[in-house]
């Protein structure tokens, strides 16, 4: 859910624009990351860990933690949390890691 | 590229090193991994009292603003998106925007990475919905989006119960406070009122035993007391404090030393706030977890003592703005923690060999109580 006036210096711009997530067309605000984007259309869970195979979403929001993984415009592993999302911008949850199931992996 | 000095960390302590820096003729290079200047300070909307005397009580948001404003006839280049992610062999800085990586050649640095938050571990904390208080304040005070509708808070110490109040206000319902210990870390009394006021059960002696949900948090285990309770949450914030961001100084080949009241493991430095790597320098949280006007003098000193290696200051003048600002330092700190200040005494005792006139005068006011 989306604030509206919030009473906070700072105030976000209200120019909408729309973005997708897994093929999905989602409207966002200007100067939003994606992942505040996502979780003001009520999505939370981003996408799959790899070799754990749980979901994840926003943890830090700090560009450190790495938990809001997602794909964006074909590129993997982009951190949700320190991108703005911009008009047209195709996001994808992180489906693309290669394959670490396996024996050596305990897997 | 060139520089005189160059910022790892465009938060508070970087900028403000930026402005005491350039306002000495200083070429300065700001690097900062977000998209915009700041840092912490950009979804601070709580009144911060404990401020240099230069600068007026306020939000985190305006002082952030000034911050940057300042920087704008002076010499100083910010590379926003830009990360650091190593040293070359003749040591240069490598800074990275994710597709290309740009060598940067300074006389002197100063680190000022700040701080990461630490998180407890339960069953179920990876999942959505979970994430630190930090991160909660983040998405709702800078993003404008609401975190949750049903939260609890993990931990009590002042900045999760202050971010608490800032739920309330915002709408979300914060149906409790979870206390591994027998009382509340914080003591900031008016939020303590707020949050009693507005119904907020507070549970000591209590953890959480597991958070569950499909793809996202819904449920929430706490052992309170020695009994369990469920209820019904969508939003776990995990508030267990901060310690210092460190690998910028791994890199540099850093020394470092373990203060628990400082926020666990740092770099040791001097008065000069210089590290145990020649010309490396450190400030703000990264020297030590403490409060906002603490983060800012740090900064200031470490700028001081650039101005003097480079040659912009004299000896005398730079000594004695470093003693004034230690002083000050000493008293914003010492209101919050005196542990805090005796922590900082300590590191910077055991790494100066010749402990200096200013630093024993400095321990004697501490222990003093001056």
């Amino acid at each position: 859910m989306q604030i509206v006036n919030h009473s906070i210096p700072g105030k976000k711009s209200e120019k909408e624009i729309t973005f997708s997530f897994n093929d999905k067309f989602l409207k966002a605000r200007e100067g939003q990351t994606v992942a505040a984007a996502l979780m003001a259309n009520g999505i939370k869970k981003f996408g799959i860990s790899r070799k754990l195979q749980q979901p994840r979403g926003l943890f830090c929001a700090n560009g450190r933690c790495c938990s809001c993984f997602l794909t964006v415009n074909g590129l993997n592993h982009v951190l949700g949390c320190i991108t703005l999302v911009e008009e047209g911008m195709k996001v994808s949850s992180n489906d693309a890691d290669p394959d670490v199931r396996r024996k050596a992996n305990g897997d | 590229m060139e520089t005189d000095l160059l910022i790892i960390g465009g938060g508070p302590a970087g900028l403000h090193a930026a402005y005491v820096a350039a306002s000495n003729g200083i070429k300065t290079i700001v690097v900062d991994e977000s998209f915009s200047l700041g840092g912490q300070l950009r979804q601070q909307t709580q009144r911060l009292t404990n401020l240099p005397k230069q600068f007026d009580s306020q939000i985190g948001i305006t002082l952030m603003q000034t911050l940057v404003e300042r920087l704008t006839d002076l010499d100083v280049t910010i590379l926003s998106k830009h990360t650091m992610i190593g040293t070359y062999k003749d040591g240069r800085i490598g800074v990275s925007n994710g597709q290309r990586t740009i060598p940067i050649s300074a006389e002197k640095v100063i680190v000022t990475t700040g701080a990461a938050e630490e998180a407890f571990v339960f069953p179920g904390w990876t999942l959505p919905g979970v994430m630190t208080i930090g991160a909660a304040q983040i998405v709702m005070n800078r993003e404008h989006v609401i975190p949750g509708k049903n939260a609890i808070i993990i931990g009590s110490n002042d900045f999760a119960l202050e971010v608490g109040k800032q739920l309330i206000e915002n709408g979300v319902s914060l149906q409790g406070v979870i206390e591994n210990e027998d009382q509340l870390i914080g003591c900031k009394e008016e939020t303590i009122q707020f949050l009693k006021e507005a119904g907020v059960p507070i549970y000591q002696n209590s953890y959480v035993t597991q958070a569950s949900g499909a793809g996202e948090v819904e449920k929430v285990i706490i052992n309170h007391n020695g009994s369990e309770k469920e209820m019904e949450i969508d939003l776990v914030c995990i508030g267990k404090g901060l310690t210092p961001i460190l690998e910028p100084f791994e890199i540099l080949s850093c020394d470092f030393a373990y203060e628990k009241d400082l926020g666990g493991w740092l770099p040791q430095y001097s008065t000069l706030m210089e590290t145990s790597t020649a010309s490396i320098y450190v400030a703000g949280n990264a020297a030590g977890i403490t409060n906002l006007g603490a983060i800012l003098l740090t900064a200031e000193i470490a700028a001081i003592s650039v101005a003097e290696s480079l040659g912009r200051q004299c000896k005398e003048e730079a000594t004695e703005k470093r003693e004034l600002l230690w002083q000050e330092l000493y008293h914003l700190e010492s209101a919050d923690s005196k542990a805090k200040f005796h922590g900082r005494i300590k590191l910077m005792r055991e790494f100066q060999d010749n402990v200096d006139i200013q630093l024993s005068k400095l321990f004697n006011m501490s222990v003093g109580g001056v």
